[in-house]
């Protein structure tokens, strides 16, 4: 087993962790939601990076997906 | 190109010796063209991220218009079971790259071990959506209910449907792969664990935006 993806997995389950007890403990608030989409966005990254392996791949495909991510969540947080 | 050549073989036995010409040739995944999945899975996950983004958009939008109703209904979702889901979905995919890992070395047994690993995270995640559309249903609450709900049951229903189509190409693959005189070469592998990571993905933007943050 790669320990590498050990180590993602480890992150990934935490930080799905400290989303939970955020969103539990706190009022929504926009400072609250741009956390939680913030830490979601931490996890699409990491899947994608590490899980998926388009850390390998052509600048355009990591930048293409860090723009729609990006923009995905500007537009989510602002609206 | 990256096929490599082979003594005395004629040029058109290339193309139908697909054996030959992948598992001996090494991917180079910093063309362009050859992204870890192939190009063709890349462009479909991302029409599948801006179609789901584009309907979280127009969610959020209506949210802001009514943000009494959305937070309202927003408390009868399970959260509980939208964060078991996420998990079992996460500890899926992390069986999903460990198997793409496996069979990378050579290790079909071990692969094929994690592949099954892989649906059975896929499994679980079915049966907690079914139990939450169930104690919906029993609820009383459908499509039309309001608003919130119908874009919960459209955008989950959909995101259903695509674990759905990613078991069937999980199931296909690993007997493929098991199978005597296996012709399953790691693109093919990989493309399948493409589009299984891509359910993950969609349902990382969908979980925080459906469940927590109105």
């Amino acid at each position: 087993m790669k320990k590498s993806l050990v180590f993602t997995y480890g992150l990934l389950i935490l930080l799905t962790v400290t989303t939970a007890l955020i969103s539990n403990s706190t009022a929504i608030s926009r400072v609250v939601v741009g956390l939680i989409m913030g830490l979601s966005a931490i996890k699409f990254l990491l899947v994608a990076f590490q899980f998926m392996e388009i850390r390998k791949a052509h600048i355009f495909w990591k930048t293409s997906l860090l723009s729609v991510l990006g923009l995905l969540l500007l537009v989510l947080i602002f609206s | 190109m990256i096929l490599l050549i082979k003594k005395n073989m004629p040029f058109n036995s290339y193309l139908k010796d697909k054996s030959f010409t992948m598992t001996n040739a090494k991917i180079n995944y910093k063309n362009i063209y050859y992204p870890p999945g192939g190009i063709l899975m890349w462009i479909i996950i991302f029409l599948e991220l801006i179609t789901f983004g584009m309907a979280l958009v127009a969610f959020v939008y209506y949210g802001k218009e009514q943000p009494e109703l959305f937070h309202h209904s927003r408390l009868q979702l399970n959260t509980a079971f939208g964060a078991m889901n996420t998990i079992f979905l996460l500890t899926s995919g992390f069986f999903m790259a460990t198997a793409v890992h496996e069979f990378k070395e050579n290790n079909i047994k071990k692969s094929s071990f994690y592949f099954k690993l892989t649906m059975l995270g896929g499994l679980l995640f079915l049966v907690v959506k079914s139990i939450e559309y169930y104690d919906k249903i029993e609820a009383g609450i459908s499509l039309d209910t309001n608003m919130f709900f119908s874009f919960y049951w459209l955008l989950t229903a959909f995101h259903l449907i695509h674990v759905i189509i990613g078991l069937v190409i999980l199931v296909w693959t690993n007997y493929g792969m098991t199978k005597k005189n296996s012709d399953t070469v790691v693109e093919d592998v990989e493309a399948c664990a493409a589009f299984w990571h891509m359910c993950d993905l969609i349902w990382l933007l969908l979980f925080p935006v459906l469940y927590l943050i109105f």
